[in-house]
């Protein structure tokens, strides 16, 4: 396996160039599920509510990663119970979940004299600090998402387009909503490192937004957006090294960049949707019953 | 109330006759809350049921309630001779199309295989039988032009038509349509019920909820008409009579020139 042979990620460079590029590809991936399934606020939530979870375990000393994904659990559980409230929606109960789990990690980092770590570390990432065991995380997690992503496709399709009409099918829509969340759950888990709390969902939304601007297809959407994501992490690197720049920064300033530019071409294409488009048709006023006559 | 009441016990029992659908003195509730009561009724192969009430009267939690998707707490309701849970294998539901988000990145074609999933099995991807299954849904229902067009594309109506597709692609002894004609233009309109006719033919039991008598006295012999109770089960014209219908929808009712109603939606 090629990260045996240390040689090559000796190279802090080449180190965060992999991590980029597995991050970006995974991000592409999963995104389109988040985009079509409207989550892109609720993993903002999920990105942020990792923060105070790594944090705690670097301070009681265990992993990091299941640190932050056993908080983010935490919150997506705590989420599901706010929106349950008489009036309250899922939004509101994400918004809170989003500023408290961010706060908590920021009170939990200003209350500790000489932590060893700042708090931008947590919060626009250190791609560049990433270790080879990193990497191997980050690749392990990538080839379970598209192994789950391949054998369930389209059954996550289903669920995702007609969720009534998938459980009418017999389908275990809840288990199969379960298993989405827990896709997009370790995909932030592994980014949330390099790219931070705030930025990270920037290629977890981003890659796959610009691949919907580009195509209709579903097939297209997820090479599409990988490819996006790998490019934008690759770019990155590339301009944080050569400027001297934040790199978890500039991956999310490409991301937009990219986003904007094909913005631009859909507009100038005419592929932008007209206001009118976006109200639903009235519903039938009336019925009428000719009893007898027909 | 139920003056039209039959019940299925005699159908039960004869093979090659199973009834599509029985409601035996049925109450459906979402926890505590009771949302039908007392239903009873018969629906067999090749017949088509309209479920005719107002605006609440519990017409879509009767079809999830067939589907087994909310519990019958007292009485029963029986699929196909069997629980509504087991016998969902075998039963196809047609939403509203204007409950499914047009912006998503998915082909007509897409659409129409997910009534295919279930025969094709997890893990495993469609065969060139499922796509000519899917071929001849799209065919049955007038729109083998568009399989490769986004769904979100299509007219409302063309939509509806699409879900129809899709639920003749599952090739289902029960056919259950929620509000198919909501919307849909008279083109589309005359597809639906050329489809629908096709499949009664074939001894598919079709179950039609609608605000629309019209389509009642069209494409059903029976009615179901509702109001949480049940104001009558039987031959449509038996059932749509200006009183039952002044009776289950109360106040929404507005009579005009003694014979016709007209049913106003609030």
């Amino acid at each position: 396996m090629i990260l045996t042979d240390m040689s090559w990620f000796d190279s802090t460079v080449h180190r965060a160039m992999t991590e980029a590029a597995l991050v970006g590809a995974l991000g592409g991936l999963v995104g389109v599920l988040v985009i079509v399934r409207r989550l892109p606020f609720f993993t903002m939530a999920l990105t942020h509510a990792t923060f105070p979870g790594v944090v705690i375990a670097t301070l009681l000393g265990i992993d990091l990663y299941l640190g932050g994904g056993l908080f983010g659990l935490l919150i997506v559980l705590a989420i599901v119970a706010f929106s349950r409230a008489r009036g309250q929606d899922l939004t509101a109960a994400t918004g809170i979940a989003l500023s408290g789990g961010f706060a908590l990690g920021v009170v939990l980092v200003s209350a500790q004299d000489g932590f060893s770590k700042d708090l931008t570390h947590y919060t626009v990432g250190d791609i560049l600090a990433v270790s080879t065991a990193d990497l191997t995380s980050t690749l392990v997690v990538a080839v379970a998402v598209v192994i789950v992503l391949a054998a369930l496709g389209k059954e996550l399709l289903f669920s995702a387009f007609d969720p009534v009409g998938a459980s009418a099918a017999g389908l275990p829509t809840l288990v199969l909503d379960f298993i989405l969340l827990a896709v997009i759950e370790v995909t932030v888990v592994v980014t949330v490192p390099a790219l931070g709390a705030i930025l990270a969902v920037a290629l977890l939304v981003g890659p796959a937004a610009t691949a919907r601007l580009l195509t209709d297809r579903l097939a297209l959407l997820f090479p599409i957006s990988a490819v996006i994501g790998v490019g934008c992490g690759l770019a990155g690197v590339w301009l944080s090294t050569r400027w001297d720049i934040a790199a978890g920064a500039s991956i999310a300033l490409f991301v937009g960049f990219v986003f904007g530019l094909a913005f631009l071409g859909s507009a100038v294409r005419g592929r932008l949707r007209s206001p009118a488009e976006t109200t639903r048709h009235p519903v039938a006023l009336e019925a009428v019953n000719d009893a007898g006559s027909s | 109330m139920t003056e039209e009441t039959t019940t299925g016990q005699v159908t039960l029992e004869q093979p090659g006759r199973t009834a599509a659908l029985v409601l035996d003195r049925a109450c459906v509730a979402y926890g505590d809350v009771p949302a039908l009561e007392e239903l009873d009724g018969v629906v067999h192969p090749g017949e088509a049921v309209a479920l005719i009430g107002p605006n609440g009267a519990g017409k879509s939690t009767l079809i999830k309630a067939i589907l087994g998707l909310v519990p019958v707490v007292r009485g029963r309701i029986e699929v196909l001779g069997t629980t509504p849970a087991r016998a969902r294998r075998e039963v196809a539901y047609v939403p509203q199309a204007d409950t499914l988000d047009p912006d998503f990145p998915v082909s007509v074609e897409q659409v129409v295989m997910m009534g295919r999933y279930r025969k094709i099995g997890w893990l495993r991807r469609p065969s060139a039988g499922d796509r000519a299954e899917v071929a001849a849904a799209l065919e049955r229902v007038g729109l083998a032009g568009r399989a490769r067009d986004r769904f979100g594309t299509l007219s409302g109506g063309q939509r509806q038509r699409v879900l129809l597709a899709r639920a003749i692609a599952a090739r289902p002894r029960l056919l259950l349509l929620d509000e198919p004609f909501n919307g849909v233009d008279a083109v589309s309109q005359h597809a639906l019920l050329e489809a629908m006719a096709a499949l009664k033919e074939q001894g598919t039991a079709v179950v039609i909820s609608t605000h629309d008598l019209a389509i009642a006295h069209l494409a059903c012999e029976e009615v179901c008409l509702l109001n949480r109770h049940q104001y009558g089960f039987g031959p449509t014209e038996s059932v749509l009579t200006p009183e039952r219908l002044r009776a289950a929808y109360g106040g929404q009712a507005l009579e005009l020139r003694g014979d016709r109603v007209i049913v106003t939606r609030t």
